[in-house]
């Protein structure tokens, strides 16, 4: 393996410089030598050994006694006792809450302090009830102590090998295993591991030689380095690019609302203004004003959402209503024959949810102007079992295009533009369709680079009954887009249900294409 | 949209030659139709029919018929439709309807089949063109009800009255004793689900012939004996009841045209009605009720946006199964018997386009000039989304329907604004939801595992009660958004609604809040707008996350878009 020594990090740089082949190298050394931290001479440790520098010649157990932050204090400050022993012997004898509080000595401390000195006939507590020197000299237990703390002061640490038995019984009972905090000393037991360079630790020294590099050059940019200038006295340590990276959590739009902004954002740019419109509807907007007639299967209790309460809107709006109710009972004076029934008005005001978009195109019929290009992308609810192909509500595209002259061939021209602009189509085939509320009616099929061919919509010109009861007297193109299947394989899903998922962690990864 | 099992022998024997898959799957178009599957161990080919005004095309027979005349320009001409210039001779058959049936269901009519001995395919195929042409196109019998009878054991005439229901039985079909038609409708599967069209009524319909024996229960089920069809049988008596004459005759002649085609005898019937009729007191069926329909040449050319000759047109209708002519620039069409779908001329004009074939149009875009624009709630629904993008909020999608316990009872909200669906198909789905709000701890609900914090959003439709709206309700657009983590509390909230509200360039004030049980009291605040109320935020209420299940604290907030944009 042939090492990047540009991208080595300067905990082995330095290392590396430190050390030459044949001899041992071990973490007491580069702690002490180097100037490490544990934690920086293990790290320098592992990263060279996985990059073939060093390599692991020898390992022995060691127990050592590690000085705590107490053991500190109290080799500093001095050991309860020998304070309690010291101020005696000056200040004479005192009561113990005024030795606590002269010493600044929690009680239960000067306490245990006490006992000891007067267990080892050190101290007595006195006809005064305070306590008073009746030894001139400390008890041995406390001179041991003091001779590990003196001893620990310089590395913090004494290793066991160095301790006679005795004085390994003593200790032992002065640390307490795991760092408790109420003993001066912690037993750390472990290997010491011994190194050696490798050939291939010996190159990269080299290298690093050669490349003059020392381990010293500068890693972040600080404000501090701006500001004296100190950055043109150095070289910066270059990073391993490929280094791994986290990815970051972003605010995001969600993919499928992206979506079908983009389709939004097409159709605005072919000319189309959009629509939209309440999800409470009624049967005259839903189906009557479409030539539905009221028996028709599809406005059946079990095809369409029915609204509770109020179960009827108060009043359809005029000429609307009497001009669709003469449509659909004999044709009016749109020259058709029409349904041959009679118009049910409180029917007609049983309210529903919006069940398909077209819906908003016979509202817009209402107030659209000539020449006019409409859309609207639409929620609508439909009475199906939720599967991976059904939803409980889910999008229709819908549009309408009036024009005094607008004919088949415009129509197809429309599916054609769809079909390239927005599905990405190959290749569009065309073929009769049936829609209570168009005719004539055509299905576009499309041939697509990934789905191949599937149905990309419905349209139609509509109806005389329709646009004629509505007000309107010139032919209305009216089309609708399936674009849900588009909507899953831009985003590499195949349930609808995942379209609306709650999950964050789905939707915070997903990717359109 | 209606569906048919069409038997491979059948249907190829129909067509008059076997066509393949590929080939079924380019001419079904001209019907309407799209190749369903094939089912080649059962040899059933199956087809979905789309146009719901066509019931000639539900059969084997009917597609068969539609794709051979595609095919050849030939209208098969059958010779035993009576018209009003012509009546067929019945043979002594007849149905008299008495007059006790008005207005319970007005009419009967019927006619006769035979020379053939039906198999179990040509059986299964009968019982399904009686089916679609009942539930699909007769509204589930209530328009249309069928029935097939041995005609051997039959004594012409036969009758069709309204009778007692107590007083009247018979043995009907699929039992073994008798029943009054009552019982019938209340013991009797068939009774059970047909029984009530007939049911309110003080007499029910009654078909029997002149033995007085029983045909059958209309609209409900035929006798166990004369209504009795097995394999083997040749001689068939088929009688319509109904209220629409129009649909029934139409059913009739489909019916008739079918069994034509595969082969029968068809028999005519006189049927004396009990009321007047546009086509009198009295008819023979099948009968040519159609009348000619007629279209503008011009028209033809403006919907279809091509100059089409006339001799095109009557050419392309022809291969559409309809005679027409052409006389002053206008196209006369004769509806074929077993038609009934020319409501207005535009419907001449589509039989035009199919005929003369789609592929001959070639597509053109509209010429008018149009200007593009979102809608304004959309403009500013981005401007929404944009800031809260910013501010680190991830967008959400949600359904719109939800249940009474995700969208009222998990808030610790009354129900009384919300919008209820009166026919839920489960209660998963069966209220609008009336706030952005339970949708967003929905998420947090389902997503302990995602990493923290969590701040979401959507913009999207609310709908609640508005007694000042027509229709007692109100969609709104709503934001909600919602960010929860170990430390997150109303200050956070608070910023978060005045830095959006800083970049929308709206200037509000806030305003206590009290007796809202979603948020800790104390800790929410409304949002005021040209001094309306438009919003709410605050620190969720902790009964709130424990209902929904979630462990994290978090803020939310919903502001209504529609009047924030006013």
């Amino acid at each position: 393996m042939d090492i990047e020594v540009k991208n080595l990090h300067p905990l082995e740089v330095k290392l590396l410089r430190h050390v030459s082949s044949g001899e041992d190298i071990t973490a007491e050394r580069i702690i002490k030598e180097l100037d490490y931290k544990v934690g920086q001479c293990n790290q320098a440790f592992s990263w060279l050994l996985a990059k073939g520098c060093l390599v692991e010649t020898g390992r022995s157990h060691r127990v050592a006694y590690e000085l705590t932050d107490l053991g500190r204090s109290h080799q500093k400050d001095g050991l309860p006792a020998e304070r309690i022993f010291s101020f005696l012997s000056s200040e004479g004898p005192h009561a113990m809450p005024e030795i606590s509080q002269a010493l600044g000595l929690e009680k239960s401390d000067t306490g245990s302090a006490f006992g000891l000195l007067s267990s080892k006939g050190v101290a007595k507590m006195n006809d005064e009830r305070k306590a008073e020197i009746v030894k001139d000299e400390l008890p041995e237990d406390v001179r041991i102590q003091r001779s590990f703390l003196d001893k620990a002061v310089g590395s913090g640490m004494i290793d066991e090998s160095t301790l006679s038995d005795k004085e390994k019984a003593a200790i032992q009972q002065l640390a307490k295993k795991r760092g408790a905090a109420s003993a001066d000393f912690k037993v750390i037991e472990g290997d010491i591991v011994v190194y050696n360079l490798t050939t291939e630790g010996e190159k990269a020294k080299k290298a690093l030689l050669d490349a003059n590099i020392t381990g010293e050059e500068f890693g972040i940019l600080t404000p501090e380095m701006l500001q004296t200038g100190a950055w043109k006295n150095g070289t910066f340590r270059p990073y391993g690019i490929n280094a791994p990276t986290s990815r970051l959590i972003p605010g995001r739009r969600n993919a499928y609302s992206e979506y079908l902004q983009w389709v939004k954002d097409k159709l605005a740019a072919l000319g189309f203004e959009e629509f939209d419109g309440p999800l409470v509807e009624n049967e005259f907007w839903n189906g009557d004003a479409l030539f539905m007639p009221q028996f028709h299967s599809a406005r059946d209790i079990h095809d369409v959402y029915y609204v509770k309460d109020p179960v009827h809107a108060k009043r359809i709006e005029e000429p609307w209503l009497s001009q669709v109710a003469a449509t659909h009972e004999n044709g009016w004076k749109t020259g058709s024959r029409g349904w041959g029934y009679t118009f049910d008005h409180e029917f007609t005001r049983r309210q529903v949810l919006r069940s398909q978009g077209t819906v908003l195109s016979a509202h817009q019929l209402t107030k659209a102007k000539v020449p006019g290009k409409y859309f609207g992308i639409v929620r609508c609810f439909r009475y199906d079992q939720v599967d991976a192909t059904h939803g409980a509500d889910f999008y229709q595209t819908e549009g309408i295009v009036l024009g005094k002259d607008v004919n088949l061939r415009n129509l197809l021209g429309l599916l054609k533009m769809f079909a390239e602009e927005i599905a990405g189509a190959e290749e569009v085939k065309y073929v009769p369709g049936y829609f209570p509320f168009t005719e004539p009616s055509i299905e576009v099929h499309i041939k697509h680079p990934v789905l191949g061919w599937f149905e990309l919509g419905g349209s139609g010109i509509f109806r005389p009954e329709v646009t004629e009861a509505l007000g309107i007297d010139v032919p209305v193109l009216a089309w609708g887009l399936g674009i849900d299947r588009m909507a899953l394989m831009h985003l590499g899903l195949n349930d609808l249900r995942e379209l609306f998922t709650p999950d964050i962690d789905s939707v915070r990864t997903r990717r359109g294409n | 949209m209606p569906k048919i099992d069409a038997p491979e022998k059948i249907f190829y024997s129909l067509l008059g030659r076997k066509m393949s898959d590929d080939e079924l799957v380019d001419i079904f178009p001209v019907a309407k139709a799209e190749l369903d599957g094939h089912d080649t161990e059962h040899h059933v080919i199956k087809i979905e029919l789309n146009d719901t005004n066509r019931p000639d095309l539900w059969s084997p027979a009917g597609v068969a018929r539609a794709l051979k005349c595609y095919e050849t320009s030939v209208i098969p001409e059958y010779g035993f439709f009576s018209s009003k210039d012509e009546e067929k001779d019945s043979e002594g058959r007849m149905v008299i309807d008495d007059e006790s049936v008005i207005g319970i269901r007005d009419y009967s009519i019927g006619f006769a089949a035979k020379g053939k001995t039906v198999d179990d395919d040509l059986l299964v195929n009968l019982i399904q063109s009686q089916e679609k042409l009942c539930t699909n196109f007769g509204r589930k019998r209530k328009t249309i009800a069928m029935g097939i009878y041995r005609k051997e054991l039959i004594k012409f005439p036969v009758h069709y009255a309204a009778v007692d229901p107590d007083k009247t039985k018979f043995v009907p079909l699929g039992m073994t004793e008798e029943l009054s038609l009552r019982e019938i409708c209340e013991k009797h599967p068939k009774g059970k689900d047909y029984g009530y069209i007939v049911s309110s009524f003080p007499k029910f319909p009654y078909l029997y012939d002149d033995n007085n024996d029983t045909l059958s229960f209309p609209p409900v089920i035929n006798s166990a004996r004369i209504g009795a069809v097995e394999v083997g049988d040749s001689d068939f008596f088929i009688e319509l009841s109904g209220p629409i004459l129009d649909d029934l005759l139409l059913a009739a002649n489909i019916l008739a045209c079918d069994m034509a085609d595969m082969g029968f005898e068809i028999q005519p019937v006189k049927v004396r009605f009990a009321k007047d009729t546009p086509y009198g007191r009295e008819i023979t069926v099948p009968y040519r009720f159609q009348q000619s329909a007629e279209a503008e040449l011009s028209l033809v050319e403006r919907k279809l946006g091509l100059p089409i000759s006339g001799d095109e047109a009557v050419a392309a209708l022809r291969k559409m199964g309809v005679k027409a002519s052409v006389k002053d620039g206008r196209i006369i069409a004769e509806c074929p018997e077993w038609r009934n779908d020319f409501l207005h001329a535009v419907d001449i004009v589509e039989d035009v386009m199919i005929g003369y074939g789609l592929e001959n149009f070639a597509p053109e875009l509209p010429s008018d000039f149009t200007i593009g624009r979102l809608s304004p709630v959309e403009e500013f629904s981005r401007k929404v989304k944009g800031i809260l993008v910013g501010l680190g909020f991830q967008e959400m999608m949600y359904n719109y329907l939800g249940s009474r316990r995700e969208y009222i009872d998990n808030m610790h909200i009354s129900d009384e604004k919300c919008v209820f669906i009166a026919n839920p198909m489960s209660e998963n789905y069966e209220v609008i939801r009336p706030s952005v709000l339970p949708c967003l701890l929905e998420s947090e609900a389902v997503s302990g595992h995602a990493v923290y914090p969590h701040s979401i959003f959507e913009v999207g439709k609310i709908t609640i009660k508005d007694e000042s709206d027509n229709s007692g309700t109100v969609t709104k657009d709503s934001l909600g958004f919602l960010s929860s983590n170990a430390h997150i509390g109303y200050n956070e909230a608070a910023s978060y609604v005045n830095t959006l509200m800083y970049f929308l360039r709206k200037e509000y004030t806030l305003g206590e809040v009290s007796g809202d049980e979603r948020f800790i009291p104390g800790r929410a605040a409304q949002i005021i707008y040209n001094g309306k109320a438009v919003g709410i935020f605050g620190e969720t209420h902790p009964q709130v996350l424990e209902s929904w299940g979630c462990s994290m604290p978090a803020i939310m907030c919903e502001i209504d878009l529609d009047a924030l944009m006013a």
